[in-house]
């Protein structure tokens, strides 16, 4: 394969048209990973609705929910019909038009709880730019490791690469979105340790990161370091920063092994969990479906995830396994972080979960994400007839 | 890096995310299987209400600072549907206390449907016995609770009734409108006069209880309080006394006062009767005694001043004496025969009882408001400059007040009439017009700017009623003072003209008879013949006559003559303004 340096390219055969080529790859899309998603979205649909169903208007989250599933699919489409290996060699405008939304953001963004995350479209809505520039971060760093194919020997050789990702995290970081830029981090380190990093080294780094903790932490907005704090001692302050956690550990924990049932919460209609239709959903997954539901819905992104892993495994260039490895890296961190943080063992940090979360702007960075790792199984080195 | 190692470490990259997951699969079964008991109890013991903690209303005082209406604390009694155990029982057994309607009470309960941890209010203002009744009932009736509110309260009942308005609970169609704007449902809302017009400076922003409650309803503790916001102040140019002369000098008559300032269209005084006491609406008023007085003939919820126009009669005559000396066509000396009637081809229209002038120049036409000078001018000066001059003087067209469904009344030309009577202007209509018969309708606010531009040099005033908005601690937010809407291009021979014919109405005119000792008044009379019965009766005046510091105007319908009916109704506010009341009964109490 191509993450290796001697890479044989095998050409499709030249006297096949582009139609029946088309047919050949699209025979190759992996039917598992399109299940897994489905699914994952049909779940997300169905939280949004029951989370969202007794407000005055009771269909407007999930409509425009669903409007946002059936923009993100159609542009999803479109991304798997173009050769993935056009956006690596787009790869250098991507990352400068993304350093520039991300810095405009800081200029007209829209506040949303004490953060600029937004940039208003007019009657589009608005438009959350952080979402997308995971993805895009993703897909410039793997073709920058691909470029610097390596080995890397020392801190010295990934110095390129953390600086790659640096600038965008601390554009990301001053929004403030602590959240999205330790997804940043989440992302840099897998793709470095599957690039072919050596483990010492990635250590260093981290020791480093954590040796820039008090300079962070001084950078940070006052109700971010409360987060970390009532985190750490929810009972700090039970009534503000800890209400969200013990609210959500009684909501998932009064589920029980069955749940409540569907649309039968009762700390969901009562509103005691705050955030409950966008970062907190999975508090509502818990109460209303137990256990056996959380299980499920884990159970669905154990089967995403690994079929974005042999997404990496089969990639015919160095640069698809890298972005394959990336997605996922990114996947799996927001997952742990957002239903760690709904049963209390990881902070506040406002990062949504993948497709199940109200909020288009995440919603469809998934699904591109989704094509993407379509795009790259498909055009894998053997192609099937 | 070979492709063994990079699968090897996929591997171990799948093998941190499986194990992850496992972390929190262990952590969710821990929760929820091993503690889930715990925190199922702990979900039952939490109940959340969120009780709206109601903004106390923007007061509402006149110039000197005398507050017309304020606010007092009551019982709203209100319901928590989710709480409601068994409403078969219970919600006849509320409406009973409560003397409402029962089905009045299932409807709201039942729209509540959507929001059920919502409070959702049953009655206003529930009188004391009633509510230690409740209190009583309390264990029978899970779900009902008592909350203290502010009740608006009109001090002086139906005094300016139309003008300050009167609240009611919000419509669906203001909600649709409003709500971007923070407005709920079952809010009260000014419904008419400021309180609708200022509604967003008096309401303030509502507070909010955010609190656990145990299962008894009671509180175990506050979660989070927001304080209420009280509304601001609203000052209004409305002299109280001057307000209550007003009142009185109408008397049980139909029809409209309105005083103010001519240099600034502060309104000083504004009544219209027939009034409602608006306390009557501030709790909530039962739908059967909304339509009956919808149904009433006097019409109580018109506001005559802005909401109603009239033929204005003779008052008329300033329009048109304002173009006929304008033009050119007659000056102060311009000499005339009246001999009682006029002659349009062959039709003769009489003047009032056929009374011969006799001889007379302009000036004393308009002092003895001879209509056959006035026809007779009318036929030189034309439809449509006196359409123009009406104009002018902005009839035909909203003041601009801040009062809600202003009207703008009719001047009418050649051009209107075809449009809609689809009919041809024929002369009687020009000799109508000129005098304020026919098809003109002027609201009573209309004719006190048009009278205003008069007295201070042809300025067309925007009256406003509010002149000030102060924040609660009293420090001013916002001074009201709209710009004029336009100038009456009058000359200063015209003027002069129109006032000494005006002066001439009071000294020995029609409106001798309400001269003032040690005040000049100037003004017309009108008495516009009516299709309903006796005529309106018309006065609009200012004082003092040489330097105008007051115009007050006053229009009684089917009355009699203006001199007779309305010109002492405008004495008396005049007498009262200029302190001119030696024996003025005491600025009547506020009724409690």
């Amino acid at each position: 394969m191509s993450a290796v340096s001697t890479a044989t390219v095998a050409a499709p055969a030249s006297v096949s048209t582009h139609g029946a080529r088309t047919r050949r790859l699209a025979r190759n899309l992996d039917p598992i990973l399109i299940i897994a998603t489905a699914a994952l979205v049909a779940f997300g649909l169905l939280m949004v609705y029951s989370t969202t169903r007794s407000t005055p208007h009771p269909f407007l989250y999930t409509r425009s929910q669903l409007l946002h599933i059936v923009i993100g699919v159609s542009v999803g489409i479109v991304l798997i019909a173009v050769d993935y290996r056009t956006l690596a060699s787009a790869s250098r405008w991507l990352y400068v038009a993304n350093l520039g939304i991300l810095a405009a953001v800081l200029v007209v963004g829209r506040s949303s709880l004490g953060a600029q995350r937004w940039i208003p479209l007019g009657p589009l809505g608005q438009f959350q730019p952080s979402e997308i520039a995971k993805l895009v971060i993703v897909i410039t760093l793997a073709k920058h490791m691909a470029d610097r194919p390596g080995p890397y020997r020392s801190v010295r050789d990934l110095l390129p690469f953390l600086g790659h990702v640096a600038l965008p995290m601390f554009l990301i970081f001053r929004q403030p979105d602590l959240g999205t830029a330790l997804v940043y981090g989440a992302i840099f380190a897998g793709m470095l340790y599957a690039g072919g990093a050596r483990r010492r080294d990635l250590a260093g780094l981290a020791a480093g990161a954590c040796l820039l903790f008090p300079v962070l932490w001084h950078l940070l907005k006052e109700y971010q370091r409360r987060r970390l704090m009532v985190f750490l001692d929810p009972s700090l302050d039970p009534l503000g920063s800890g209400y969200g956690i013990i609210q959500s550990k009684i909501a998932v924990g009064s589920g029980m092994t069955w749940g409540k049932g569907l649309f039968a919460g009762t700390q969901n209609v009562l509103q005691f969990v705050p955030e409950h239709h966008t970062d907190f959903i999975f508090s509502v997954v818990g109460e209303e479906l137990g256990f056996a539901g959380a299980l499920l819905l884990l159970g669905l992104f154990l089967v995403w995830l690994w079929r974005g892993v042999r997404t990496a495994a089969v990639a015919r260039d160095r640069f698809g396994a890298l972005a394959a490895a990336g997605i996922v890296s990114m996947v799996a961190f927001h997952v742990f972080v957002n239903v760690g943080m709904t049963v209390g063992i990881m902070p506040i940090t406002g990062i949504p979960l993948p497709f199940i979360s109200y909020g288009g702007s995440a919603l469809m960075t998934m699904l591109w994400a989704t094509a993407l790792l379509l795009n790259i199984g498909m055009r894998h080195q053997k192609i099937r007839f | 890096m070979d492709r063994e190692s990079f699968e090897r470490r996929l591997v171990v990259l799948f093998a941190v995310i499986t194990g992850l997951l496992a972390v929190l699969s262990v952590r969710l079964w821990q929760v929820q299987v091993v503690q889930g008991d715990y925190f199922s109890r702990l979900a039952e013991e939490n109940r959340l209400r969120v009780t709206t903690l109601a903004a106390p209303r923007g007061l509402v005082i006149d110039r000197a600072g005398r507050p017309l209406v304020a606010n007092r604390p009551a019982f709203t009694v209100a319901l928590l549907p989710t709480e409601v155990v068994n409403p078969q029982q219970e919600i006849p057994e509320i409406a009973r206390l409560l003397g409402i309607d029962a089905a009045d009470v299932w409807q709201r309960f039942a729209a509540s449907r959507g929001q059920p941890f919502q409070p959702v209010r049953l009655r206003r203002d529930v009188p004391k016995t009633v509510v230690a009744a409740v209190e009583e009932s309390r264990m029978d009736l899970p779900g009902v609770l008592v909350q203290v509110e502010p009740v608006r309260e009109y001090l002086y009942h139906d005094l300016a009734a139309h003008l300050l308005g009167y609240l009611g609970e919000i419509s669906d169609a203001d909600l649709r409108r409003l709500r971007a704007d923070g407005y709920e449902p079952g809010e009260l809302i000014g419904k008419a006069g400021v309180e609708r017009v200022y509604d967003r400076y008096l309401r303030g922003r509502n507070g909010e209880l955010r609190a656990e409650v145990d299962a008894m309803g009671r509180l175990s503790r506050t979660l989070r309080t927001i304080p209420a916001v009280a509304g601001d102040t609203l000052v209004l140019g409305i002299d109280l006394p001057m307000q209550q002369a007003a009142e009185a000098a109408l008397g049980d008559r139909l029809g409209a006062v309105v005083a103010m300032d001519p240099a600034t269209g502060a309104v000083e005084a504004f009544a219209s009767h027939p009034a409602l006491d608006p306390n009557l609406f501030s709790a909530g008023i039962p739908s059967a005694a909304w339509s009956a007085l919808l149904r009433d003939p006097r019409q109580p919820l018109i506001d005559r001043a802005v909401q109603a126009g009239y033929p204005t009669g003779s008052v008329f005559k300033i329009v048109t004496a304002s173009a006929a000396l304008q033009l050119g066509l007659v000056t102060a000396d311009t000499e005339f025969y009246d001999p009682g009637y006029y002659n349009l081809g062959g039709r003769i229209f009489h003047d009032n009882e056929n009374e011969s002038f006799g001889h007379l120049n302009f000036l004393n036409a308009i002092a003895v408001s001879s209509n056959v000078v006035f026809w007779t001018i009318s036929r030189s000066v034309g439809p449509e400059h006196i359409s123009e001059y009406a104009h002018q003087y902005g009839l035909g067209a909203r003041t601009g007040v801040d009062l809600p469904d202003e009207i703008a009344g009719v001047v009418p030309d050649p051009a209107w009439k075809r449009r809609v009577y689809h009919q041809p202007w024929y002369a009687g209509d020009t000799l109508n017009t000129a005098v304020g018969q026919g098809y003109v309708l002027v609201t009573p606010m209309q004719a006190a700017r048009m009278i205003a531009a008069v007295a201070n040099g042809g300025t067309l005033v925007t009256p406003h009623i509010a002149v000030e908005i102060r924040s609660p601690s009293g420090q001013v937010i916002q001074e009201i003072a709209p710009p004029p809407a336009g100038h009456v291009p009058l000359s200063p021979q015209t003027l002069s003209v129109l006032r000494a014919g005006l002066s001439a109405v009071v000294t020995r005119g029609t409106a001798a008879s309400i001269q003032i000792p040690g005040l000049a008044v100037a003004g017309k009379t009108g008495t516009a013949e009516s299709a309903h019965g006796k005529p309106y009766a018309w006065f609009v005046g200012y004082a003092p006559a040489d330097n105008p510091k007051l115009v007050v105007i006053a229009m009684v319908e089917n009355a009699g003559y203006g001199a007779e009916f309305a010109g002492p109704i405008v004495q008396r506010v005049l007498e009262t303004a200029f302190g001119l009341t030696p024996a003025a009964p005491p600025a009547g109490d506020p009724k409690p």
